[in-house]
């Protein structure tokens, strides 16, 4: 694809690489939606500072939207799990953390906030923050799951001392989900060295500079992407 | 202001069940929509507390040192001086009055429910409209607070005819029990005891018995639970933290990333 940038005289041409699958973006935009309506929803019963919005018909509403989202938000990975059945198991181990992984998180602070490009060992499809983030959210869904659903329908079943444990462990998961949400959310809007995060996940697609940018492993190969960072490496110590 | 707290003298119930239907009465409480009054066995009706019956007399048959006789007891809620329902309650609909009234507004309630799964003494009801969507009210004895802050005594308590109830500051209250426990224990009830002075930070429902308190199916030691304290002391605390600490940590981030990577640089 050929474009000219606004303002500027020269055509660039742009090569695209298909990154993800639809059925993924599907499944990702379907969970973001659900996600953080949930989230809105379900911190007004959490947070004190909240409790305008969770009072009488406002209350009522906004806990039948948290159910409504609730079902879509479950089902979504289930139907993913029934249709390409491999595509989802490979997914999740795609997510299991390697020994390797250590080198992006030493690697983060001089990488996301210097932008030391040399510091940041090749990486695959995913990095491993993508990854961490990727495998915190299929935790997550599963105890919000596991302790949610009880809580729906099963008032006056299971007994209360259950329950007041089922409502700390959603709390809990809330907490933990929404932090890495708002980072994963920051990473893909806001950061300047990741302006291609939104754009593949929107179109499926990203350029052949950002892969071999941000996802060298994946691109070149585990042993060509090696020799590159060896180089880009001793290229910034001269 | 000193607290106010009911005195209900078990030993002098004679399960007439005139409070239920005062409290109905006044409260505007539906007779049958959760209990249709069938034979099941016992002189006991309704079977539970419900959203529609805030107290009720229930009948135990109790084998006790001097042979069988029958327990009655007033149940509802027992105005807790520590009421977790209140601490719980995401809405502020449950509220406590300076007067020690844990007090209701079915206005602001959104039928959550988390009042009825930590109350120690499982005495808050739902009135399920809907279990699916989760529309619901809860629902519990107030203590009549429109006619105690005017006033006027409980329905139950003013309608009681073996004055088996009594009403009024808990100090009162409390002395008269002891009183009434000793002078059971000087006709005979060796086991006559005064229930709910120091329970989860003393209740506002005084009970003089004339068994142990298990008998009458009481929690010997009801305790706050100890998850609400967990929930709000450290949960709520925390996560109000972390998700703050991680807002704040971004904004930092994005002013130091885009101060060294210069957009140029960027392919």
């Amino acid at each position: 694809m050929i474009v000219q940038i606004k303002g500027k005289p020269e055509f660039i041409q742009i090569q695209w690489v298909p990154r993800y699958t639809t059925m993924e973006r599907v499944v990702h935009w379907f969970h973001t939606a659900t996600f953080t309506l949930l989230a809105i929803t379900g911190m007004m019963l959490f947070f004190p500072f909240l409790q305008p919005l969770a009072q009488g018909q406002a209350g009522i509403t906004f806990r039948l939207i948290h159910r409504v989202a609730a079902v879509i938000f479950g089902l979504v990975p289930i139907i993913y799990l029934i249709i390409q059945p491999r595509r989802f198991l490979m997914h999740i181990k795609e997510f299991l953390p390697k020994k390797e992984d250590i080198g992006w998180l030493k690697a983060v602070p001089a990488y996301y906030l210097m932008g030391k490009h040399e510091a940041m060992p090749p990486q695959g499809r995913f990095n491993a923050g993508e990854k961490l983030n990727g495998l915190i959210t299929i935790i997550a869904w599963l105890v919000f799951g596991i302790t949610g659903l009880p809580m729906w329908f099963g008032k006056g079943v299971i007994p209360p001392e259950l329950f007041r444990w089922l409502v700390i462990f959603h709390d809990l998961a809330m907490i933990v989900s929404v932090s890495m949400f708002l980072v994963h959310f920051y990473l893909a809007v806001a950061h300047p060295l990741m302006w291609g995060a939104l754009v593949n996940m929107r179109f499926g697609v990203t350029s052949v500079e950002y892969l071999a940018e941000h996802h060298t492993k994946w691109f070149y190969g585990p042993k060509r992407a090696m020799e590159i960072w060896e180089a880009k490496k001793r290229e910034s110590v001269h | 202001m000193a607290r106010l707290a009911m005195l209900i003298d078990t030993s002098q119930c004679v399960a007439c069940r005139g409070c239920q239907v005062a409290c109905k009465q006044w409260n505007d409480r539906q007779g049958w929509l959760y209990s249709r009054t069938r034979n099941r066995g016992s002189y006991e009706n309704p079977p539970d507390l419900s959203p529609h019956t805030w107290t009720r007399i229930k009948f135990t048959e109790y084998e006790g040192p001097d042979g069988f006789r029958w327990l009655f007891l007033k149940e509802g809620c027992m105005h807790c001086g520590d009421p977790a329902c209140v601490a719980v309650c995401p809405t502020g609909a449950l509220k406590q009055h300076p007067r020690g009234l844990v007090t209701y507004e079915r206005e602001l309630c959104n039928g959550c429910g988390y009042c009825a799964q930590f109350c120690p003494f499982h005495i808050p009801r739902l009135e399920v409209v809907n279990p699916l969507t989760g529309e619901a009210k809860s629902s519990k004895c107030t203590f009549c607070q429109d006619r105690v802050t005017n006033g006027l005594l409980p329905a139950c308590v003013k309608t009681c005819p073996a004055r088996a109830l009594d009403f009024g500051d808990r100090d009162e209250m409390i002395a008269k029990g002891q009183a009434r426990v000793e002078a059971l224990k000087a006709r005979g009830y060796t086991q006559a005891n005064l229930y709910g002075v120091d329970q989860v930070g003393g209740l506002g429902r005084l009970y003089v018995l004339i068994a142990p308190p298990e008998a009458y199916g009481l929690p010997a030691k009801p305790e706050y639970p100890a998850l609400v304290s967990v929930w709000q002391k450290v949960v709520q605390p925390l996560g109000g933290a972390a998700i703050g600490a991680t807002i704040l940590g971004i904004l930092g981030a994005f002013f130091l990333a885009r101060r060294n990577i210069r957009m140029e640089e960027v392919k």
